[in-house]
């Protein structure tokens, strides 16, 4: 009986610690976003004056004032993002999937050394290639070229070394060779029952991978020059150096809060299935 | 008997080429796009190559001279590759550090059947959050938060407390550089070790149970062993980003990785050499070295993690 | 830098633009190198672009003009017609002349930068808000130092940037930065760091930059604690927006004289590439900039900015009511500028100012907020020069 009010008490202690930490950490997630967004509700004026916790009335103004600046054009850059992350996303997932499948599913000669390869060249850091793809790309004209930054996404071996170890943990293999013995065409297998078997870790390969392009700053601020192809997080970056936009803070806010929101507004509707997508990732096996 | 031994043979023969199929555009790309260009800046390492205003200097062959510019020590003494090397690990490792504490910690928490954590989905969603934040945004973010006439600097003046130049001091620029990778990358962390954890056969956390182990002695012995590769991986990748670590310094110092370069980090060197005079010799050499740290830090962990095994 | 954004609002003001013509503006803040980078690329692929991609025009400042001026892939105005350049000041024309004496372009404003105090600290600490007095006061840089001393008693600073004194010495420099492919410090630089570095230490400026929230709080508020800025006429309306809010900033709180050195601030050149398909159009934009008396005037009175257009310049300059500046408190700020005009001179520039300039403030200012010696600061700029540019020698 004491036993039993000792365990109890011990678990409510370790509860209580639990919770804390949790709730401590998600408080720091939070603050300075929600710093951000009061931030951006305020005027030039207000924000060089005193700091308030009350949100001001120049919210639309400021989206405005953003929204249709001359030099930083946000909705432009938002656009172009968008474009060159959904695609990358897509292109990254599916034929790192179908590499991991080929690998996994199939005997022949280089399969052992490409497997190899790709986890070798895995730890290579992408900025690796940037100064030769730079030099490329102004040798052949390709600046400014949007797709010059989708199409390597083709080729991602992280993504492929996540999916062969969820193929390995998922996918018997029978279930292929009963689809051959119904006598299905390999492509139409990788397509129709391979690819469902991997939703899980292709949702959170895609968001990994949309995440990762939509972030990306390094090699398209050596690429991207021209205003109407640039990226957000060119723009951004273009906040702290010397623009005057800068000179209104409740703008500079507003496009920072403009860079943030649309993915986490979309997080917002899917955060459910996303995290659910990558805890349940290796449960099967 | 005979027939099977007949299918699987053939399957063996005729199935060999849609394996070079599926693995046929990856390769392809990655050849074109990332190989070449690797081979490409290797070569480049030993050039002089760059423009100045207008006019195209070189590819003068150098030899290895743009090492030995990259290794020379500079005025007061200090040679740059080599503190920003320093820099670069310091950096990753006190943002990596409580990452990783942290993840583990609540990882644990959220898939303790004792606790049985309540909001477990809210506590996620939220945490897992800044890892979708650009990081170029939030180092903007911080940097306005934390300038001399941010917000934080005027909580400090209305509580009467002295203000702090944050984006001055070696220590609070560092402090803010970690405080941000660590954000960042926690929550993306739990969410990964938590995948592993509940991956374990929850038998083999009963029978531990039921032996008596206590809950300290099941994550030593059970959930740490089992959670080994996940860890590894998390662990490969988050050097890996540590090392190419860009975005938030950049930002956050205007590229000058004050004070005293105290925060820039290898590629922020590599960038002040492509920008604005695209100097491919100098930082073709910088990213031959950038690829052997990484060549050998990942040696080093993929040998350790075998001979356990 | 500044003009980049403004021209293109007096462009579309003022310039009709002829029907079945659109103007494609490309516009790149210039901070850092962007803005080059981008026109660098567009220049060298002039010959191969097609015709809607070829640039037509494009703009540049005092800091890189020679880059372009000293190119091929600029052609010579007079050309395509426009050669009446007898209303334009001086180093605005030397700035976009080559070394073969070859004219490639004109600026649409003139750039003669002063000093902007604010009359209300002027009256209370030098006992005068008159400009005439105050600039006896501050007629060079010994003076300037005395009244620092004096403003730093009274509880002001002097300039709420350590940067803000910066070009009235770099512009007077008698040596480039770079003389036969070595880093050269002119003895004005020199000058600008020791004034700096005192200044700083006896409190009289903020290590804040030119551009940072910080030095707008310091100097443009109705309550703020600085005595003085340096601007030419696109810093009234550009630069000092928070000065201009009613009831909180300063409007009418400013003066402007021409302080302890004459200098300027930049210049907006239009330059003519090589290879546009529409030189008849070019040479009518700078005309109109240049010669039309009417647009030129209302640059000056609506605008408030100093054209580059002598005759017009002396117009307003002698008429009170059109000159009169609401920012100044009705102060003729082009009487002002035009006696400074003339005495501009474009020299000893180079293709690499912008990125030296930045640089070399940036690391001085981590020396003025003690986080390294000044030794450090210097070297750590040495480092930055050899990076940014490997063409430029240091020893």
């Amino acid at each position: 009986m004491n036993n039993n009010a000792k365990a109890k008490s011990k678990l409510l202690l370790s509860r209580t610690v639990a919770y804390l930490v949790l709730i401590f950490l998600s408080v720091l997630c939070l603050f300075f976003f929600y710093l951000m967004i009061l931030n951006s509700s305020h005027s030039n004026f207000e924000l060089q004056g005193s700091f308030t916790f009350k949100f001001g009335k120049f919210f639309a103004d400021n989206f405005n004032n953003a929204w249709n600046d001359a030099s930083i054009k946000i909705p432009r850059g938002m656009l172009n993002s968008f474009l060159i992350a959904i695609i990358s996303a897509v292109l990254n997932v599916y034929f790192s999937a179908l590499t991991a499948y080929g690998i996994y599913a199939y005997d022949f000669k280089l399969k052992k050394i490409a497997d190899a390869f790709i986890i070798a060249v895995m730890m290579i850091p992408s900025q690796v290639s940037t100064v030769g793809f730079i030099q490329l790309a102004y040798k052949y004209n390709l600046t400014n070229k949007l797709w010059l930054l989708i199409v390597p996404s083709i080729a991602g071996p992280a993504t492929y070394f996540y999916m062969k170890q969820y193929l390995k943990a998922t996918l018997p293999l029978e279930i292929v060779e009963a689809a051959r013995i119904d006598g299905s065409n390999e492509f139409v297998t990788f397509n129709r029952i391979v690819l469902p078997v991997m939703k899980p870790a292709i949702a959170v390969q895609m968001i990994f991978s949309f995440i990762a392009s939509w972030n990306n700053y390094f090699t398209p601020s050596l690429l991207l020059t021209k205003a109407e192809y640039k990226t957000v997080p060119i723009m951004i970056a273009q906040l702290r150096s010397a623009d005057y936009s800068k000179f209104d803070l409740g703008k500079m806010y507003m496009f920072i809060m403009l860079a943030i929101l649309p993915v986490m507004i979309v997080y917002i509707i899917l955060s459910k299935s996303i995290i659910k997508g990558v805890t349940s990732g290796s449960v099967k096996g | 008997m005979d027939k099977a031994a007949k299918l699987s043979k053939r399957k063996s023969v005729s199935y060999a080429k849609w394996g070079y199929l599926f693995i046929l555009p990856f390769f392809l790309v990655y050849f074109v796009f990332t190989l070449y260009p690797q081979l490409l800046t290797f070569y480049n390492s030993l050039f002089e190559n760059y423009m100045d205003g207008l006019t195209h200097v070189g590819p003068n062959f150098v030899g290895l001279g743009n090492f030995v510019k990259l290794f020379s020590p500079d005025a007061t003494g200090s040679i740059t590759i080599i503190k920003y090397f320093g820099n670069t690990v310091v950096l990753w490792i006190l943002g990596a550090l409580p990452q990783f504490i942290f993840a583990l910690i609540l990882a644990l928490f959220f898939t303790s059947t004792r606790l049985k954590i309540k909001g477990q989905g809210f506590f996620k969603a939220v945490i897992y959050m800044p890892n979708l934040i650009m990081a170029a945004a939030f180092a903007m973010l911080i940097f306005g938060l934390f300038g001399n006439t941010g917000p934080i600097n005027k909580m400090l003046v209305a509580a009467n407390m002295p203000t702090f130049d944050f984006l001055a001091e070696k220590i609070s620029v560092r402090g803010l550089i970690a405080l941000m990778n660590f954000l960042m990358w926690f929550g993306n962390t739990t969410i990964l070790l938590m995948a592993g954890i509940q991956g374990i056969d929850e038998c083999l956390f009963e029978s531990a149970r039921i032996d008596g182990a206590s809950s300290t002695r099941v994550f030593f012995d059970v959930t740490l062993p089992l959670l080994k590769p996940i860890l590894v991986y998390v662990a490969i990748t988050s050097m890996i980003g540590g090392m190419q670590m860009y975005d938030v310094p950049q930002v956050l110092t205007n590229g000058y990785g004050m004070p005293d370069n105290t925060s820039s980090t290898m590629v922020m060197l590599l960038n002040k050499y492509l920008n604005p005079s695209r100097n491919y010799g100098m930082s073709g050499a910088i990213s031959v070295i950038l690829f052997a740290i990484t060549g050998i830090l990942s040696l080093i962990v993929l040998k350790a993690t075998n001979k356990e095994d | 830098m500044p003009g980049m954004k403004n021209i293109k609002g007096f462009f579309e003001k003022y310039y009709t633009v002829p029907e079945g013509v659109t103007v494609n503006w490309i516009i790149v803040p210039s901070d850092g190198g962007a803005y080059q980078a981008a026109l660098d690329e567009a220049l060298l692929n002039q010959a191969n672009a097609d015709a809607d991609d070829k640039v037509d025009m494009f703009l540049a400042e005092a800091d890189y003009i020679l880059k372009y001026v000293n190119s091929e892939a600029t052609q010579d105005i007079t050309q395509i017609g426009v050669t009446d350049m007898s209303n334009t000041y001086k180093y605005t024309v030397e700035a976009c002349t080559d070394t073969n004496g070859v004219v490639k372009g004109v600026s649409f404003q003139c750039c003669p930068s002063g000093l902007v105090y604010r009359r209300s600290v002027a009256k209370e600490v030098l006992g005068t808000d008159d400009p005439t007095e105050v600039q006896a006061l501050l007629s060079d840089w010994t003076k300037f130092e005395e009244v620092a001393g004096q403003m730093k008693e009274a509880g002001y600073y002097m300039t709420p940037s350590f940067a803000e004194t910066y070009r009235p010495f770099s512009n007077n420099v008698s040596s480039p930065w770079v003389v036969d492919g070595k880093l050269n410090f002119d003895a004005k630089i020199t000058e600008w760091l020791d004034l700096t570095d005192r200044m700083n230490a006896a409190g009289e400026t903020i290590p804040a930059g030119i551009l940072d929230a910080e030095k707008n709080e310091a100097s443009m508020l109705a309550e703020a604690k600085s005595f003085c800025l340096f601007g030419p006429a696109w810093y009234f309306n550009f630069c000092m927006g928070p000065a201009w809010e009613e009831g909180t900033g300063s409007l009418g709180d400013w003066a402007l004289i021409e302080g302890p050195a004459a200098h300027f601030w930049g210049g907006t050149w239009l330059l003519a590439p090589e290879g546009t398909d529409n030189p008849t159009m070019l040479a009518d934009i700078m005309n109109t900039f240049i010669n039309d008396e009417e647009v030129c005037t209302n640059l000056v009175v609506q605008d408030a900015q100093f054209s580059n257009n002598k005759a017009v310049n002396a117009k307003c300059a002698a008429d009170d009511e059109l000159g009169a500046n609401e920012l100044l408190g009705g102060q003729n700020a082009t009487a002002v500028f035009s006696a400074m005009a003339d005495n501009i001179k474009f020299q000893n520039q180079t293709i690499y100012d912008q990125l030296l300039n930045e640089g070399l403030q940036a690391q001085f200012q981590q020396y003025l907020k003690g986080t390294v010696t000044r030794d450090e600061a210097m070297a750590n700029f040495i480092k930055y020069v050899n990076e940014t540019y490997p063409s430029i020698v240091t020893e």
